[in-house]
């Protein structure tokens, strides 16, 4: 298991619907940490209208996400939403987090994750882990991340809350390097489109630069 | 599974399909759609799928239709069907037919990740024996460049100026060019000449024996690994490492591959000590990479690193001007391999030769030569020995899409075959001889061209 290096990416995170103040921020502090990404709350976010789908009584991750990636927000290049609803896509009864594969959008729902597969409840704790562990391997989809046979790796594919909670909270040595690369990638490309604009203050570079989630909502 | 594992998704409802094709994606498998069972028919006519996932219910063909022919014209296929909670009897009965599964939408998250994981494996065994089988059957052959014409002395120089640096080199051209033969000419033309030249196929394994080949493994890796084995970059140490087929490599090895491109070191399968490797790295492929790149199903920063100086091998149509002196070679070599008193090739013969247009490139001349050589009865091999060549339709590759151009493409060859002699050619098509100048009429051929 490997680290990854801190990067430049910066991503938003929006809440839909309620999902509490802590749950966020644990979620912003595991993907600074982990991914070494830069990470800002944007607030409260509707739900897409058309994601309810009324004969499953449940959420259509895909359309949410068609929605998000619409949505103008033109210094994050990748779009993280927060929510409790419960999640489907069409082929699959449920999901707990859905993304764009090289997309911008990713959506993570806590619905499923604060009971065991038996009905008994979990600790905040360990419901907490649960969301970071799918935040993380959701935005690792949208930087062109597949899913991994290392049975430990964020990038395994987890159906049921059982095996997230086997998952480490790191990414495999392959996984490591194609975000590495991925991070990269992107970053060269950010830096390319925006070279003509002017020069930065130093002031606006210091704020930039400001270490750490920061609550804008 | 040979290479990449492929995997077709049939369904006429757009939004289960793109569904299924996303969550697919997300694996790292190559996936594709077709939206009814005559597309689905179509697609499997050019390309070898592992798994299929077929819809019951669609409009055009249903999916019990097209499960009987893919039962039946592609064995080693996977089939499973996808039906809505009303049809149950449909899929117990699609399982009597010969489906290896099927599942109910929506699908549990668990039920689809066993169901893939389970077929995947299963299927690699059966193409494992299938390799096991063939790999005794298969022969051996070396080869060298031959060739006058000019596209032919442009390749020459660029190999020698590739030659002089350390770039990775992708080679592009159809399949029997000869790419393999330019990669060792490249080989043997640089500083690396003293060092292995090691290829391998990228095509020819399956996903886990092609990354045991490739990255070598420890004992016990796998089961099997019953001792530690060197890959073939290891192999490459110093020399050339050719990768033929490149396009085959699937995702997750891509990665692998880049990975050690940059770094310059790797561990073997099961293994934990980095190994340090220099080789120089040059790839081959006939698929269309750029575009892939935009299909999402090869890596784009892969590409980049794969194709710093980029060549492409001509096919063998486009320089038939060396079809002499490369069907002199060859006889040379059968005369030889079979012991057979076949002197020389008659003129006519020659001519002939350079009238069709080779879809399978210097490989079918090759076996061509060897055919001819094998059943001639004479000392020069003549225009009747190698008439099979326009024969058999199985050979085409750039098969015609209408009767009609199928049609003129068959006049044209009987033409060429019969020196445009019209009576002649008629009796060979069976049609008389005004049938025969109305025809070259309406498709504007003109015998005196095609004539040798
Ligand atoms: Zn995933
Ligand atoms: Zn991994």
């Amino acid at each position: 298991m490997t680290k990854v290096k801190p990067s430049t990416l910066r991503l938003g995170i929006v809440e839909m619907g309620r999902l509490g103040e802590i749950a966020l921020r644990v979620v912003a502090a595991n993907l600074q940490a982990v991914l070494g990404i830069e990470v800002d709350f944007l607030g409260p976010h509707e739900v897409p209208e058309n994601a309810y789908q009324a004969h499953r009584q449940q959420f259509d991750a895909g359309l949410i996400l068609k929605h998000l990636s619409g949505c103008a927000f033109p210094k994050y290049p990748r779009i993280l939403a927060l929510t409790n609803l419960d999640l489907c896509i069409p082929i699959l009864t449920y999901v707990f987090g859905e993304a764009e594969m090289g997309g911008r959008a990713a959506v993570v729902s806590g619905f499923r994750l604060r009971h065991n597969e038996d009905g008994t409840a979990v600790s905040i704790d360990r419901y907490y882990e649960r969301l970071a562990k799918v935040a993380l391997h959701e935005v690792a989809h949208t930087l062109s991340l597949y899913h991994c046979e290392e049975s430990l790796c964020l990038m395994h594919f987890s159906s049921k809350v059982g095996q997230l909670d086997k998952l480490h909270i790191l990414f495999c040595e392959r996984c490591a390097f194609m975000l590495q690369t991925s991070l990269r990638n992107l970053a060269e490309e950010f830096a390319s489109r925006h070279r003509k604009k002017p020069v930065k203050s130093d002031k606006q570079k210091a704020r930039e630069a400001r270490p750490g989630p920061s609550l804008r909502s | 599974m040979m290479g990449r594992i492929k995997i077709l998704v049939v369904d006429d409802e757009l939004i289960v399909r793109e569904s299924l094709i996303g969550w697919l994606r997300k694996s790292g498998y190559e996936v594709q759609g077709a939206e009814g069972g005559r597309q689905a028919l179509e697609m499997l006519k050019t390309k070898e799928y592992d798994l299929i996932f077929l819809d019951i219910k669609m409009p055009d063909i249903g999916g019990l239709e097209v499960l009987d022919r893919v039962k039946a014209d592609y064995p080693y296929s996977m089939a499973v069907m996808i039906t809505a909670y009303a049809s149950v009897e449909t899929a117990v009965e699609a399982m009597k037919r010969g489906a290896n599964d099927y599942l109910m939408k929506p699908f549990e998250p668990e039920q689809l990740t066993l169901l893939v994981e389970k077929l995947l494996q299963q299927k690699k065994l059966i193409d494992e024996n299938i390799l096991l089988r063939e790999h005794v059957a298969t022969r051996m052959r070396y080869e060298n460049l031959v060739g006058s014409s000019e596209c032919m002395q442009q390749l020459f120089s660029l190999i020698e100026e590739v030659a002089k640096v350390d770039s990775p080199v992708l080679l592009r051209g159809e399949t029997g060019t000869g790419k393999e033969l330019v990669a060792k000419a490249i080989h043997a033309k640089s500083e690396r000449r003293y060092g292995p030249f090691i290829p391998i196929n990228c095509g020819a394994f399956t996903e886990s024996l092609l990354e045991s080949e490739l990255f070598g493994h420890e004992t016990g890796a796998f089961t099997g690994a019953t001792r530690a084995k060197k890959g073939r970059l290891e192999m490459a140490e110093g020399g050339t490492l050719f990768l033929d087929e490149i396009g085959e490599i699937p995702l997750k090895m891509q990665v692998d591959l880049l990975r050690v491109l940059e770094e310059k070191k790797f561990h073997r399968v099961g293994g934990a000590k980095d190994i340090a490797v220099d080789f120089r790295l040059v790839c081959a492929t006939h698929r269309n990479l750029p575009r892939e790149i935009e299909q999402g199903t090869f890596r784009k920063d892969f590409y980049f690193r794969l194709n710093v100086i980029e060549i492409e091998v001509p096919p063998l149509r486009r320089r038939l001007d060396d079809i002499p002196a490369l069907a002199h070679h060859f006889l040379d070599r059968f005369r030889r391999e079979t012991n057979k008193p076949v002197m020389g090739i008659q003129q006519k013969a020659l001519d002939l030769l350079q009238s069709y247009d080779w879809p399978g490139n210097v490989r079918e001349l090759e076996n061509a030569l060897e055919r001819a050589v094998v059943l001639s009865k004479g000392r020069h091999l003549s225009r009747d020995d190698f008439a099979f060549i326009f024969r058999s339709g199985t050979t085409d590759l750039s098969f015609p899409n209408s009767l009609k151009e199928m049609e003129k493409k068959h006049i044209e060859r009987i033409l060429a075959m019969c020196d445009g002699n019209i009576s002649k050619a008629a009796g060979l098509l069976e049609v008389n001889r005004t049938t025969l100048h109305n025809k070259i009429k309406k498709y504007r051929l003109k015998p005196s061209d095609t004539a040798s």
